[in-house]
């Protein structure tokens, strides 16, 4: 704050009336064509860039709806889990056999630790003031192997998931209110049909829902003694009755 | 003495500026730590509170139905979960060994928590395998070196009370206590 | 009429110097696309920030339907994207915009190292930017699991075996984070959206804080 005589401030406050900085632009006429200001010049570039990026995560967001997988249960004990993709390198990383088991301390901690601690102290590893890429191999060196793993661990990782499994474990399925009175849900029961086909028959990642499924009566019958697909012949053990039962049965809870 | 007088007036100031400073660092620390700490106890009492010591929970198998092949069990138990009471089902694989001995094992991998089942990979005939990261345990739930869980599979304690297999709420480590 | 304004809070503030700080600090020319076409990489920082905007403007308007609670969480982000009008777009915002803004960041870390912008006077911004990367981690970490669908809890699951799994104090750090020492369940939810919601933004918000005012303190490195 400027003291002196002859300042005069607005009432009671400490701000001058006179001496009050004028609102006009600094002078950088000296370097012609070369530095500008940052408001309103380099601003408006900057939110140019800024626009056509928003242009195009508008695009994203509208073209991919975000994923919502069915409501979480604990007790689904098939699942198989997935981190957020920039976390894969390091789930990746936990499956090598230097990284796990006994050593699972090394991937968890010890290569995480070393590079985090290594990324922060970077000024104090990397003190002389040159600053050309080429003129510090190491730094650059390390650098560049730190991101050539964190790629290709990555790459492993989404290469050896399941997608398609993965999608499927994940839906939402609808349940339909069924009938858990009538006799041939019993049927069902005891040919184990419902461990694959769920409690509601809603399906999971072993077995198609068997509602809705479009089959004729002769179809299902067909397929429950014959299989089809992943699932194994002679897995219905009643009788003939039994199987025409459960073939209306499931007939009748088409949707 | 003039002089005299003043350098021992300005020691005085320094001594009454240090005085004063240290006033606000132990008024400062007094209201950061009597606002803090009731917020921090709360928050960590979870890691201080005692667990419900566990008893044991009655599952749907006859002790001699229990074969050498392992079999899966689930059994219901009642949990709380802070303000939130559920009904929760476990799962154990269950066998007798070559004594007879009952052996309760958690499906829980000791790798990554995803979830193992016997003889479910056409690879490992007769092991515990865990499709997340190709995790491997011999029957009696010992890990396989070279594949990539901790240990052990956590072993369940178990009662016959009945001829009925009862079962504790938690797996605990072999050889852990 | 904004001139007036300006003028009447001028004469009782003295915004002035202030104003006049900010809008005529000088941009380098090497920093310049309009110059270099190659000074595009000076962007990533920006657009990050960018990003980060977006990200707690849409998590602001996400919390007027979301409930962490287990019984109803999952139900509220289900209603929020199909039953509310434009809540699939905002939902989205959030969740690509927590991609994206790792992606900028990542670049934008990039772009400092290889030009060895972190070196003397700028160490202390180096560290503050590299705790912001962390503060970013951890928010994609605790946001993963408030939708409580599927994949959310299980892969809460797989992160708390791997706290567990640290030496000495894994037990305690697991039961800490969870809240419960076997159950991922009604507390660990609480916690992880307290811990998104309040604890890292105001985490994350200090340090860009420190990032900007160290920027306009030392202004951009020069060029190479």
């Amino acid at each position: 704050m400027k003291r002196g005589k002859g300042m005069k401030f607005v009432g009671d406050s400490r701000v001058s009336i006179n001496n009050r900085k004028p609102n006009i632009p600094t002078d950088y006429s000296e370097y012609p064509g070369k530095t500008e200001w940052f408001y309103p010049d380099f601003l408006l570039k900057e939110w140019m860039v800024g626009a056509v990026f928003l242009i195009g995560f508008l695009c994203l967001v509208i073209a991919e709806p975000p994923p919502l997988e069915r409501v979480a249960d604990p007790t689904d004990t098939a699942y198989i889990p997935l981190p957020d993709w920039y976390f894969l390198f390091l789930y990746q990383l936990l499956k090598y056999s230097f990284a796990s088991g006994p050593f699972n301390v090394v991937g968890a901690f010890i290569i995480p630790g070393l590079a985090v601690t290594a990324l922060l102290l970077a000024p104090f590893l990397d003190r002389s003031p040159k600053r050309r890429p080429l003129d510090r191999p190491f730094a650059t060196g390390f650098m560049l192997l730190a991101v050539a793993g964190i790629f290709y661990l990555t790459w492993e990782a989404a290469a050896y998931h399941d997608w398609e499994a993965s999608k499927e474990q994940g839906k939402i399925r609808d349940v339909v209110e069924i009938d858990k009175e009538n006799p041939a849900y019993g049927i069902l029961e005891a040919n184990t049909c419902l461990s694959c086909h769920g409690e509601n028959l809603e399906g999971s990642v072993t077995g198609p829902p068997l509602v809705g499924t479009e089959l004729s009566a002769e179809e299902i019958m067909d397929i429950a003694v014959n299989g089809k697909g992943d699932m194994p012949a002679g897995l219905f053990t009643g009788t003939e009755e039994e199987l025409q039962q459960i073939a209306e049965y499931i007939l009748s809870i088409e949707e | 003495m003039s002089k005299e007088k003043q350098s021992g007036k300005e020691k005085q100031d320094i001594s009454r500026r240090q005085f004063l400073s240290y006033s606000i660092m132990g008024v400062g620390g007094f209201m950061a730590a009597a606002t803090v700490m009731p917020m921090l106890r709360m928050a960590i009492d979870p890691v201080l509170k005692a667990e419900a010591s566990g008893d044991f929970i009655a599952t749907n198998v006859k002790v001699d139905e229990i074969t050498t092949e392992p079999q899966r069990v689930d059994f219901n138990f009642e949990q709380k979960d802070g303000w939130y009471e559920s009904t929760v089902t476990q799962t154990a694989w269950v066998y007798k060994d070559e004594n007879g001995e009952i052996v309760a094992l958690s499906p829980i991998c000791k790798h990554l928590g995803c979830t193992v089942s016997w003889n479910s990979s056409d690879n490992y005939p007769d092991k515990f395998y865990c499709p997340c990261h190709k995790g491997v345990y011999d029957k009696d739930g010992t890990n396989v070196p070279g594949t990539p869980p901790r240990g052990p599979l956590d072993r369940y304690q178990y009662q016959i009370n009945d001829g009925v297999l009862y079962l504790s709420r938690r797996a605990s480590e072999v050889g852990g206590e | 009429m904004l001139n007036k304004v300006y003028d009447w809070i001028d004469e009782r503030l003295d915004i002035t110097p202030l104003w006049r700080d900010l809008a005529d600090h000088e941009v380098p020319e090497h920093v310049n696309p309009a110059h270099h076409f190659s000074a595009f990489v000076y962007c990533f920082g920006g657009l990050t920030f960018f990003v980060v905007v977006i990200q707690v403007l849409s998590g602001m308007f996400l919390t007027m339907y979301y409930v962490p609670d287990i019984v109803n969480a999952w139900e509220s982000v289900y209603y929020l994207q199909n039953e509310v009008a434009f809540g699939q777009i905002v939902r989205g915002m959030h969740h690509w915009g927590a991609s994206i803004v790792i992606v900028m960041m990542f670049l934008h870390t990039l772009r400092v190292f290889f030009q060895g912008a972190y070196k003397k006077p700028r160490e202390l911004n180096w560290i503050v930017g590299v705790l912001i990367f962390m503060v970013m981690l951890a928010l994609g970490l605790t946001g993963y699991l408030l939708p409580w669908d599927m994949k959310a809890l299980f892969a809460t699951k797989v992160t708390l075996d791997i706290a567990q799994s640290t030496p000495l104090i894994g037990d305690m750090l697991k039961t800490l984070i969870a809240g419960d020492q076997h159950i991922i369940g009604a507390e660990t939810l609480t916690r992880f959206f307290a811990i998104h919601v309040f604890f890292l933004p105001a985490a994350l918000l200090l340090l860009i804080g420190l990032h900007f005012i160290m920027i306009r303190k030392q202004g951009i490195s020069g060029p190479l």
